[in-house]
């Protein structure tokens, strides 16, 4: 016997702090940024504190909006609520002034399109409203 | 009015384009598929023929509604050969009045009592019980009150809420709250 | 806190057949009294209870509360929950033994699945809500991520792990909780298309409903108790930074860490029970937890041919303590792991003997 399907929402409204304010204010400028550390490594998406010492990062320094795939996966049919409704791959991207990747998606078509070290550039939204997702994709560079 | 939409008092960066982000929103919104228990159909079941079942354990002798098929007390498991129909009439033991606040998805309008009611025959109350047919400043504990059967008991199947109106006054005389004070906590 | 032994004395782990609509009670109440009268105990022979469970998954919250129903909990108990694997429950019953005050404790961990619409959704939650839910990669998404960094490091092609896909399944037919029973054919299973990076449907968990408990006991306790403990020679739990690249991928260093605090080198094991959902992270945590040829894994199958979500880890636990006790191995290793692409581990090792 099937059962009844119903739907839990939780509406959230979060703070999002500083350091992931400014990245996100960044955005919505249309521009990157990274999050400097102690050690002098840029780390993008920028967070509050150093992966590898958590101690806090010392500032935001802006990243290019483009640089090269080191890692992906094709997604032949994307789901319900991912941000593509064609194939399309999440990618690790490597942002140029950048030593972390990126976690986002790859626009290109095809999954022949898509290699390791390929050229991409960020395709952003008209509209942003200060979310990663305004970036609708990268996209192999010259396609933006 | 409730909200349609999400809480809207913390603008987000696209409410305030020409300041810092300082709020995002996040709706999680994830589906679920109910099973119905084989201990709610048969409960559901008895709904729809108008009678209240319960589970009496065979150890310590407590009559538990709904059905549970298992004694918490005792932890020992209750079965059909268990089952025994309550009343539908019983005495109010505790209350609340509900101001319900406005939030995202909030479907009631007014203020409204709900009350645990302890049916005879039953040794645990029933919670979160709608009355009907009295102020809610003229609910107290001690109050009698009888079921209000649904006409159509085409949803009896989802348990009490979908068989029983609510619950009214049934004009007995009050039961002294020393009789049920080991229900109220 | 003087570190004492403390043994596994009993467990039990609840049929996959179970009527529709079954609730997380009705799973824990036959084996929690199955694993106490086992060893003669009691409810009210444990001095504390600990539970693994998380509420997203029947989208009720404070489920567990529920579940406390299975405890006989009155006269009050002492107990504490976890929105864990279970066998993170059995890591604080485990401390909590070491305070000295108590013998018996009694740690459950129920999970189902079935309740969740998509489960690539519901775990989409546990990710961080600023810049990873918002693109919604599933938890295939973010393993084939996992996959590609650790397969182009050590060279790994994908017949590698349609072989362990294979094996996990031929050795599952045994095993009455095991839900696959597809191919068991290595070039029928690559034949198969990918749904994300190198991964096809196979590679991922078979999620499914369960529920599992085990029973510690202080050494003198257990003693009193059965003539056949299984002692926890080391227990131990690390976690990875979250955001993906923000660690090593194609590693997993928390699990190593785990491993070495664990004391896993000290002696050889001879079965490790790994809570390896994906086909690649099988490969991964045999290099990561040092285990060498003459190591068994996953005697059962394992999480890719049976995940009941929440209840896995325990389950490794009480594999690995159940070869100890019918005299097969001397010295198990069982693994939990929690977040996306095994960001969280747990490394446990098992001796028998006195």
């Amino acid at each position: 016997m099937a059962g009844n399907e119903w739907t839990l929402e939780f509406p959230y409204r979060r703070s999002v702090g500083p350091i992931v304010g400014e990245f996100l204010t960044a955005l919505r400028k249309g521009e990157l940024k990274g999050a400097r550390t102690a050690s002098g490594r840029v780390i993008v998406p920028a967070l509050e504190y150093d992966p590898e010492t958590g101690e806090p990062v010392e500032e935001l320094v802006a990243v290019a909006d483009h640089g090269t795939v080191t890692s992906f996966a094709w997604i032949a049919e994307p789901k319900r609520h991912q941000p593509l409704d064609r194939p399309f791959a999440f990618a690790h991207i490597r942002l140029e002034g950048a030593d972390t990747d990126l976690f986002h998606l790859v626009d290109a078509g095809s999954e022949e399109a898509m290699s390791i070290g390929m050229a991409v550039e960020a395709s952003w939204r008209d509209e942003r409203d200060g979310s990663i997702t305004d970036i609708a994709a990268f996209v192999p560079t010259g396609d933006a | 009015m409730a909200d349609d939409k999400p809480p809207q008092d913390k603008p987000t960066g696209a409410e305030e384009p020409d300041k810092p982000v300082r709020f995002m929103r996040q709706m999680v919104s994830l589906d679920y598929i109910a099973h119905q228990s084989p201990l709610a159909r048969r409960y559901g079941a008895a709904l729809a023929e108008k009678r209240v079942v319960g589970q009496r354990c065979p150890k310590c002798s407590l009559v538990y509604v709904p059905l549970r098929g298992f004694c918490p007390l005792c932890v020992v498991e209750m079965t059909e050969n268990d089952e025994v129909d309550v009343s539908d009439h019983g005495t109010i033991t505790t209350f609340t009045i509900i101001t319900p606040i406005q939030y995202y998805g909030q479907q009631e309008r007014e203020d409204y009592t709900l009350a645990s009611i302890l049916l005879d025959g039953a040794d645990q109350t029933i919670g979160q019980q709608r009355l009907g047919s009295i102020d809610n400043s003229e609910v107290r504990p001690g109050i009698r009150v009888k079921a209000v059967w649904k006409d159509d008991l085409s949803g009896a199947e989802s348990g009490t809420g979908g068989a029983i109106e609510h619950w009214e006054p049934s004009g007995e005389p009050d039961v002294d709250p020393a009789e049920f004070e080991e229900h109220v906590s | 806190m003087s570190l004492q032994d403390i043994a596994i004395v009993a467990w039990a782990e609840a049929p996959r057949e179970q009527p529709e609509g079954t609730t997380d009670s009705a799973l824990l109440i036959p084996i929690i009294s199955e694993a106490l009268e086992a060893v003669g105990l009691s409810r009210r022979d444990v001095g504390f209870w600990c539970s693994g469970s998380a509420d997203y998954l029947t989208g009720a919250p404070f489920a567990f509360v529920g579940q406390l129903e299975a405890t006989g909990a009155w006269p009050p108990i002492n107990e504490s929950h976890v929105e864990m694997d279970g066998a993170w429950a059995l890591y604080e019953a485990w401390v909590r033994l070491h305070h000295g005050d108590i013998d018996v404790a009694c740690v459950y961990a129920a999970g189902r699945p079935s309740a969740a619409g998509d489960m690539g959704e519901v775990l989409g939650v546990q990710l961080d809500p600023y810049y990873l839910q918002p693109l919604w990669p599933d938890h295939i998404a973010l393993a084939a991520l996992q996959a590609d960094a650790f397969m182009r490091r050590t060279n790994t092609n994908e017949r590698v792990l349609a072989e362990v896909v294979a094996a996990a399944r031929t050795v599952a037919s045994g095993d009455a909780n095991a839900v696959v029973d597809g191919s068991t054919d290595v070039d029928e299973l690559l034949r198969a298309p990918t749904v994300a990076g190198p991964l096809r449907a196979h590679d991922a968990p078979t999620f499914t409903d369960g529920a599992a408990t085990i029973v510690l006991a202080t050494a003198d306790k257990a003693a009193e108790l059965t003539d056949n403990p299984v002692w926890i020679r080391g227990i131990d739990h690390r976690i990875d930074a979250h955001y993906p690249t923000m660690r090593d991928l194609s590693r997993v260093h928390s699990a190593s860490v785990a491993a070495e605090a664990a004391g896993v080198a000290n002696a050889p094991i001879e079965l490790a029970e790994l809570s390896a959902g994906f086909s690649h992270q099988v490969p991964m945590l045999i290099e990561a937890l040092g285990l060498d040829d003459n190591c068994a894994v996953n005697q059962s199958g394992g999480s890719i041919v049976a995940d009941p979500m929440m209840v896995t880890g325990l389950v490794r636990i009480a594999r690995a303590a159940q070869a100890i006790t019918t005299g097969a191995k001397k010295r198990t290793l069982a693994h939990a792991a929690s977040g996306p692409a095994l960001q969280q581990n747990l490394v446990c090792v098992l001796e028998g003997g006195q």
